[in-house]
């Protein structure tokens, strides 16, 4: 097992830098002069000449590559205009918000979705598969910025159950209690759409599972049909659900940036859109390659999930 | 393609996407024309006015302009967008794809590398870094939205590019001397292209729902412009006063992603052949049973299989698998099934403790007693605590039977825990114990493997030992050797026999190999068509085969040694026995050899010969080892 985790590690590093270098092309792709868009109607020409010095956009492309890569290896993402801090600083920050409101919502998601996913295909063709695929379609329909409003209107401003917005109460909150209140609509919104690909896969995998020899014999033994779902053919079927997590997670990523604006939630991705908004490049730059080299590592997490469930893939 | 629409139409919710799908496209087309006010033009006079006011369908905006025409003018925008970008990515996607995919090798390998990289981002990072870069607006926007979505096309159309360019007609192509640009464009893109148009339509609607997303977070359309995304990202400092102006374009968004996902989901059923014959469908935990007729009296056999009658129900048609099948063991004895594959001696092994498959198996009529106790249709419960304990089976192939997931300790275990409290510690010396009692080496260490760690034979002695985990009365084994080389198999045998004669448990075995039954069993049933058709002790049987079936099975595999010769008769053949079609089997005693009581008699001619000539297919042809004739297809 170790073996193969380093094997995954080893293999993640050509990723991760092709990742950089694609966020450097397009961050070169900017249309005229950099400094001048970076500027706007600040650019003088000192101010001008500064930003380029500063930003090294002086030198020929590939150098200015690996003088990125390097200082980014040593931990500096260089310096946000906008916010005039360490752009590692900020994105590390904000990253902790997103995690809280992204891991969340792809925990919710991850259960919820194969809850609902064994339920139906144990069910099939019965009143709760009918209303779980009706769920289902739905909650795959519906734009994630949406529903999130909806859940303000009716939970927070007709019911007044939950709060509005934001992560912890402006006063007297920031306890845990307090977090979870504020997470529940945002982590909601966040998961259905995830929620509702991981039921319709898992219902399909667990249909698929359930007509294996494997369930035959487990039925033959005598072991309870209950056991014969939760644990045969369930564990069976995550062999083909457990990527699919990953995917997902990815999408839960993405949906963050569109809950954390509905939510005000103080995370990353809110701080990408401020930060193009003021053309802070070198803060979406940074931000961007964290959250992605975060992703790629999250994504070999799930691989040796899937080793050490699947004791035919290691070896 | 009607007989697909027809398919796609008679899924009631495909349809109804359709019909959806169709009204908003219908009334974006028409909307130039349709009287309404100049969607930008703003009144701050008519702020907010709700849905229905006067001269307001849909109510106004925080500018006072009229949301019925911004809903229907932002939707044709948004739909405009999400179709350029789809179209966009798909062109990109392909012609990467079609490249790689042709010209394989170091092209192919470089191409796919990078794709992978782009597909390592969450797609709205990527989305966001290219807007970051152009600077927000519509137009960057969707350049955003193509390009994340170019990887999607260029790998799914790398994929089925690689399987055509290894075909024969690229292949002469090349050789008539067409140039590479000439191929893709004449040769492969035609046969790409409706993979390309499908994976199109099942991404348009992601492409819409992202154009908007990123409208909604302000970087998209800009002020006055409005698609659906950037209406829903205004009015969301209004949600609270104004729900109305969100819920609006909301709504318009989910109208058209749901019609477009259920268009989708139906396309994709009517596309997968296995979705439209049922087979996705779950068995159940015990077979469906409908009886009709009575229900046979108790015996005094420890498993009495009475009369039963097992049907499969696929679509509006019925197969007839077993056809009233009376069969019986006593303790100690063992009773050989044998027939060709398809005869249904599965089915009534499996409809013993209600584990044909269900949907599509029914069990109609007749009863299973053990003990005198009748198990069709008994309640779940008392059926499972049966399972495995008292009746256990032992399945043909342990590749497919054993779960690849869990080691062999832990399933051998489970048999046990299943019907009684056993400890973690416990388990496994129970588990080794039986591993040593099928005679496996090294069973202290082979209780961790997983069942791919093992060779077939041992699998097979698992499936064995997982059977005796819990001393049965009766083991039912389904062609327990069939996989299995001969050597292996006249180990196991040998072994199956030392335990009945140790534990005297009553054995059903399952077979078509006659050399099978000689080594093992006490009496034999042949089984033909669903039915019993000869029964008796197995030597009366051998020597002397009173059924023409039976005879034939005598012949070929005597001769041939104990080797698994599958026996499948031709169609042709089975019409031509009237025996066969008789309800009562032949029974020792009840008969004289060469005469069946009753209607349906059959001579033979000669005792040494292939019996009634008459049966042999019309295109005979010669037993590869024994000389006789036989059928013309050995092997099915």
């Amino acid at each position: 097992m170790g073996g193969y985790i380093v094997k995954r590690l080893i293999s993640a590093i050509p990723v991760l830098l092709g990742i950089t270098i694609i966020v450097f092309l397009i961050m070169s792709l900017i249309p005229g002069d950099p400094a001048t868009a970076i500027l706007g109607s600040y650019a003088t020409p000192e101010n001008v000449a500064k930003i380029n010095r500063d930003l090294g956009l002086d030198k020929p492309l590939v150098q200015r590559y690996f003088i990125w890569l390097s200082n980014m290896l040593t931990g500096d993402f260089g310096r946000s205009y906008s916010l005039n801090r360490p752009v590692i600083d900020e994105v590390l920050e904000r990253f902790n918000a997103t995690l809280i409101l992204a891991g969340t919502a792809f925990v919710l998601c991850s259960v919820l979705g194969i809850l609902a996913g064994v339920v139906s295909a144990a069910r099939q063709y019965g009143f709760a598969d009918k209303a779980i695929t009706f769920v289902v379609l739905i909650g795959i329909s519906v734009p994630s910025f949406f529903l999130g409003m909806m859940m303000i209107l009716l939970f927070a401003v007709n019911l007044r159950w939950l709060p509005v917005s934001g992560m912890f109460a402006i006063y007297g909150g920031g306890d845990l209690a307090d977090l979870i209140r504020h997470l529940i609509m945002p982590s909601l919104a966040l998961a259905a759409v995830a929620t509702g690909v991981i039921a319709r896969l898992s219902r399909s995998a667990m249909l698929e599972v359930l007509r294996q020899d494997y369930i035959r014999t487990a039925r033959a033994k005598g072991v309870h049909e209950r056991r014969v779902i939760m644990g045969h053919a369930l564990r069976a079927a995550m062999v083909s659900i457990i990527p699919v997590l990953g995917i997902q997670a990815g999408f839960v990523l993405s949906g963050a940036v569109y809950i954390e604006i509905v939510f005000q939630w103080p995370g990353v991705g809110r701080m990408l859109v401020d930060a193009i908004l003021t053309r802070d490049l070198l803060l979406v730059q940074g931000g961007v390659v964290f959250v992605a080299a975060c992703y790629v590592m999250f994504n070999i997490a799930v691989d040796v999930a899937q080793g050490l469930l699947d004791p035919r893939i290691q070896t | 393609m009607t007989g697909f629409l027809k398919l796609l139409f008679r899924n009631r919710l495909a349809a109804m996407g359709a019909v959806v799908l169709t009204a908003i496209l219908i009334l974006v087309l028409i909307t130039p024309v349709l009287p309404l006010q100049n969607p930008d033009a703003t009144a701050t006079a008519d702020r907010f006015k709700r849905p229905f006011a006067e001269g307001y369908l849909l109510g106004t905006d925080h500018l006072g302009r009229d949301l019925t025409s911004r809903l229907l003018h932002g939707t044709r925008l948004s739909l405009a967008v999400g179709v350029a970008a789809a179209l966009i990515a798909a062109t990109i996607g392909s012609a990467i794809g079609i490249i790689a995919g042709y010209f394989g090798g170091r092209t192919d390998n470089i191409i796919m590398r990078g794709v992978d990289m782009l597909m390592a981002f969450p797609y709205i990072l990527l989305a966001l870094a290219i807007v970051a870069a152009l600077g927000p607006g519509l137009m960057n926007a969707l350049i955003a939205v193509a390009a994340v979505n170019v990887p999607f096309f260029a790998r799914n159309i790398r994929g089925i590019t690689v399987g055509l360019a290894g075909r024969e007609f690229i292949d002469a192509a090349r050789l008539a001397g067409m140039g590479h640009t000439r191929i893709i464009l004449t040769e492969l893109l035609p046969n790409v292209a409706p993979v390309i148009i499908i994976a199109m339509s099942t991404t348009v609607g992601w492409m819409i729902l992202e154009t908007a997303g990123l409208s909604f977070l302000g970087l998209g359309s800009q002020p006055p412009q409005a698609d659906l995304g950037s209406m829903l990202g205004e009015a969301r400092s209004a949600l609270i006063s104004h729900p109305h102006t969100s819920i609006v374009p909301g709504i318009m968004i989910f109208l058209i992603v749901m019609s477009i996902n259920l268009l989708g989901d139906g396309v994709r059923d009517a596309l997968d052949p296995r979705l439209r014959s049922g087979a996705l469908s779950r068995p159940r935990a015990t077979t469906l049973v409908e009886r009709a007729g009575d229900i046979p009296a108790a015996t005094d056999d420890l498993l009495a299989i009475q009369n039963l009658e097992t049907r499969f129900h696929v679509g509006k048609r019925i197969y007839r698998a077993v056809g009233g099948v009376s069969l019986a063991v006593k303790p100690g004895e063992c009773l050989g099934v044998i027939g060709e594959s398809g005869s249904g001696k599965s089915v009534t092994a499996l409809s013993v403790m209600g584990l044909v498959a269900s949907p599509p198996g029914v069990i109609t009529g007749g009863a299973v007693r053990f003990q005198g106790e009748d198990l069709i249709g008994a309640p779940y419960e008392s059926l499972r605590r049966k399972r495995g304990d008292r009746v256990a089976y032992i399945f043909q192939d342990p590749l497919s039977t054993l779960h690849p997931l869990y080691r062999v300790g832990e399933q051998l275990a489970e048999a046990i825990r299943s019907h009684r409290k056993l400890g973690k510690a416990d388990g496994r010396a129970r588990a080794v114990q039986l591993l040593k009692d099928v005679r496996i080496p090294n069973a202290e260490s082979r209780v961790d493997d997983y069942p791919h760690e093992m060779s077939g034979g041992m699998r097979q002695r698992v499936g064995i030992a997982m059977a005796l985990a819990n001393e049965p009365d009766v083991i039912i084994a389904d062609e327990p050797t069939t996989a299995l080389d001969v050597t292996v198999q006249a180990q196991i045998l040998s072994l199956l026999d030392d335990l009945r004669r140790e534990r005297g448990l009553a054995i059903i075995f399952i077979t078509h190999d006659f050399g099978v039954v000689a080594q093992l069993c006490d009496r034999v049933a042949v089984m033909y068509a669903g039915r019993i058709v000869e029964e008796g002790p197995t030597q009366a049987v051998l020597d002397a085969p009173a059924h023409p079936y039976s005879r034939r099975l005598i012949a070929c595999v005597l001769e041939l040694g104990a080797g698994g010769v599958n026996w499948p008769l031709s169609p042709v053949c089975r019409r031509r026995w009237t025996i066969c079609r008789r309800d009562v089997p032949l029974r020792r005693g009840a008969t004289r050899r060469g005469k069946a009581a009753g209607p349906g008699t059959f001579r033979w001619r000669a005792r040494t010969r292939v019996p009634c000539a008459a049966s042999i297919p019309r295109r005979p042809s010669r037993c590869p080892r024994s000389g006789s004739r036989t059928s013309p297809r050995p092997f099915r």
